[in-house]
């Protein structure tokens, strides 16, 4: 019985990052509504993500509660949907083929506590084959009250040939202490087709956070991920893990601002599966106060592929610590992998450049720093672009205290 | 505008500024000339009060002010403005970026004239310094401190390591400053800006952190070139 096996998985730490007793928390009664009028000052929550207007948002679930009106006919010209993942279930009968298809509901404790107790609440995103998604699907998961644990699954699949962008961003807004958000994705890509998915974390000191995802890459797809974490936690662990098909490639950047006392452990796992496939894993990481970030990327090539890993990491605080821990390991003679890593502190000669430019010290640090968390967003459009370094600005400002 | 007096500078406990005297008056154009070590960048960074070079004794007045042990920020701020040597490459820190915080904080106006005279427009999207040629950094650089708008501009070897025509455009850019009204120390060991500067006031020769002559360009350069830098210091000695 897999729910007596799932009961046993639960009493034990997850093998990465601080256990986290679950019992501590509440949850309510998942319930969906299809409009986002029911909960007063929205906008206050996703404006925390750098974006006021919430009818852009296809997908909001604040706690246990889940909307989704939003934009759905203008997705729906194009044949997407956008539901949530307990609808699709009842709904859709392909949608019962792609849950916990990519992560086993066995993982881990919180793997396990999401198919027994989650409600299947989170979002269902599908595009049709061959469809250009003109506009990014945007959603926001948010804990609003204390003491609240929050259940996501995600799952996403752009068919053959078709091409989306989704951007999520979770939350707390400001007021709330305590909480954590369990989040299982599964993302499939199909053939040829490329997903751009963007996701954004603003959360608080005393809350726990717990993704778990996992991205099939099929044959000549494509797969583009940003990670922006710029607010306290008191701890967040996740690994995903991107699975490439043949002449599949994927990039994955991820920012992570550590601050407060948080223990931020963030990785990318990319397994080259298919030959011709191509990975680059590329993390930057900025810790000030006392946090602790451990930067973890792998690269396990089974096929001849190619596969990079970049992470660098600038320790702002004698009190803060940053690990990097970078795996490449080849299965295959032909595959070409790299890993560079380096963690430093601002440069002297830089800073002392800028200040004689005119820059107050505190200012020619924020400069540095958001030279040294510039990432290459050109894949993404305009207005994500553009709120993500709006975001990257707020971080080198808030490192520095100004 | 600019008094130094008896200036000693250290770098890494070492003496590389020995007593240094210099006044530069309003609008004029000096030049100090020396070879390589003999203390030039470590003086001007000094007046630009770079946290790397120490003064030891002596003092730097500008504008009657005492500047001596002001940080660098705050002498940008009263008008001074260095040309490094050798600019940092900055990885991520678009060039368009640091003119665009510059033009903020010192309201230049005429940037785009400026830009298109020191050829930097085509530079604007890239990193700081990064992959730029020897010409473009030196361009690039002169450019950042002519959107300082400053009283004295200090120009450390703003002609080595440049192709003729990129020399061309600093001394035009050089030229222009001067008719603003900027006053300008300018660092040089080589010496082939100076035929196409419109106008020098005084030449001092740096040698072994001290300088050891001042006059007119016309009574030393000549003299540089014929016998060179130790040999016109022996000369002077002997005299």
């Amino acid at each position: 019985m897999l729910s007596s096996k799932l009961l046993e998985v639960i009493k034990k730490p997850a093998p990465i990052g601080p256990d986290i007793d679950l019992s501590k928390y509440e949850l309510g009664e998942p319930k969906i509504y299809s409009s986002l009028d029911v909960v007063d000052e929205l906008n206050n929550i996703t404006s925390k993500l750098g974006i006021e207007d919430t009818s852009k948002f296809s997908y909001i679930q604040i706690n246990e509660n889940a909307m989704y009106e939003a934009l759905r006919n203008v997705l729906g010209n194009y044949g997407v949907k956008v539901i949530p993942l307990k609808k699709a279930l009842e709904e859709l009968t392909y949608a019962k083929d792609l849950v916990w298809r990519l992560v086993s509901p066995e993982t881990d404790k919180y793997t396990a506590a999401t198919y027994l107790y989650g409600g299947e609440l989170g979002y269902f995103i599908y595009v049709p084959p061959h469809t250009r998604v003109p506009i990014p699907i945007y959603s926001c998961l948010a804990i609003t009250s204390n003491k609240k644990v929050q259940f996501a699954h995600n799952v996403v699949y752009v068919d053959e040939g078709s091409e989306a962008q989704v951007i999520t961003g979770c939350l707390v807004p400001h007021g709330v202490k305590e909480g954590l958000h369990i989040g299982i994705s599964e993302f499939y890509v199909g053939r040829g087709a490329k997903l751009t998915f963007a996701m954004i974390h603003s959360w608080a000191e005393g809350v726990h956070v717990r993704p778990r995802t996992t991205v099939d890459v099929a044959p000549g797809g494509e797969y583009v991920s940003y990670y922006v974490i710029y607010s306290p936690v008191a701890s967040l662990q996740t690994f995903p893990l991107t699975i490439l098909g043949s002449d599949s490639k994927t990039s994955t950047t991820s920012v992570i601002a550590g601050s407060g006392r948080g223990v931020y452990d963030v990785g990318s796992k990319v397994l080259l599966s298919g030959d011709n496939s191509s990975a680059e894993v590329i993390s930057k990481v900025v810790a000030t106060d006392s946090s602790e970030i451990y930067a973890r990327s792998d690269i396990i090539a089974e096929s001849v592929s190619k596969g990079h890993v970049e992470c660098l990491g600038l320790l702002l605080s004698p009190n803060s610590k940053i690990s990097s821990i970078p795996s490449i390991t080849s299965k295959k003679p032909g595959a070409i992998l790299s890993h560079e890593a380096a963690i430093g502190v601002i440069a002297e000669e830089e800073l002392e450049y800028l200040m004689s430019k005119g820059f107050k010290e505190d200012e020619a640090k924020s400069v540095l720093v958001r030279g040294f968390i510039d990432i290459d967003l050109r894949g993404l459009p305009p207005t994500i672009r553009y709120e993500i370094e709006k975001i990257l600005d707020t971080i080198a400002r808030n490192v520095v205290g100004i | 505008m600019l008094k130094v007096t008896n200036l000693e500078v250290c770098v890494g406990g070492k003496k590389i500024v020995k007593g240094v005297n210099l006044s530069v008056g309003d609008n004029e154009l000096h030049v100090i000339i020396g070879p390589n070590g003999s203390g030039k960048s470590t003086l001007l960074s000094a007046l630009m009060g770079l946290p790397r070079v120490k003064i030891c004794s002596g003092s730097i007045l500008f504008n009657d002010v005492d500047i001596t042990y002001t940080p660098p920020y705050e002498r940008a701020k009263l008008g001074i403005a260095l040309a490094h040597q050798n600019p940092p490459s900055i990885r991520g820190v678009k060039f368009s970026e640091v003119v665009k915080n510059m033009i903020k904080h010192c309201g230049c106006s005429d940037f785009t004239i400026m830009s298109k005279m020191l050829r930097v427009d085509d530079l604007m999207s890239r990193d700081l310094f990064v992959g730029f040629s020897g010409g473009e950094r030196k361009r690039a650089e002169l450019y950042l401190v002519m959107l300082q708008n400053p009283k004295l501009a200090l120009l450390d070897e703003p002609d080595s390591g440049v192709d003729v025509e990129s020399l061309n455009i600093i001394a035009n850019a050089i030229n222009s400053l001067v008719r603003r009204g900027s006053s300008i120390i300018l660092v040089t060991h080589s010496g082939s800006i100076l035929s196409k500067l419109e106008r020098v006031d005084r030449v001092h020769l740096m040698f072994d952190g001290s300088i050891v002559y001042s006059g007119i360009a016309d009574e030393i350069i000549p003299l540089v070139f014929k016998y060179g830098f130790r040999g016109i210091v022996e000369k002077i000695k002997k005299s």
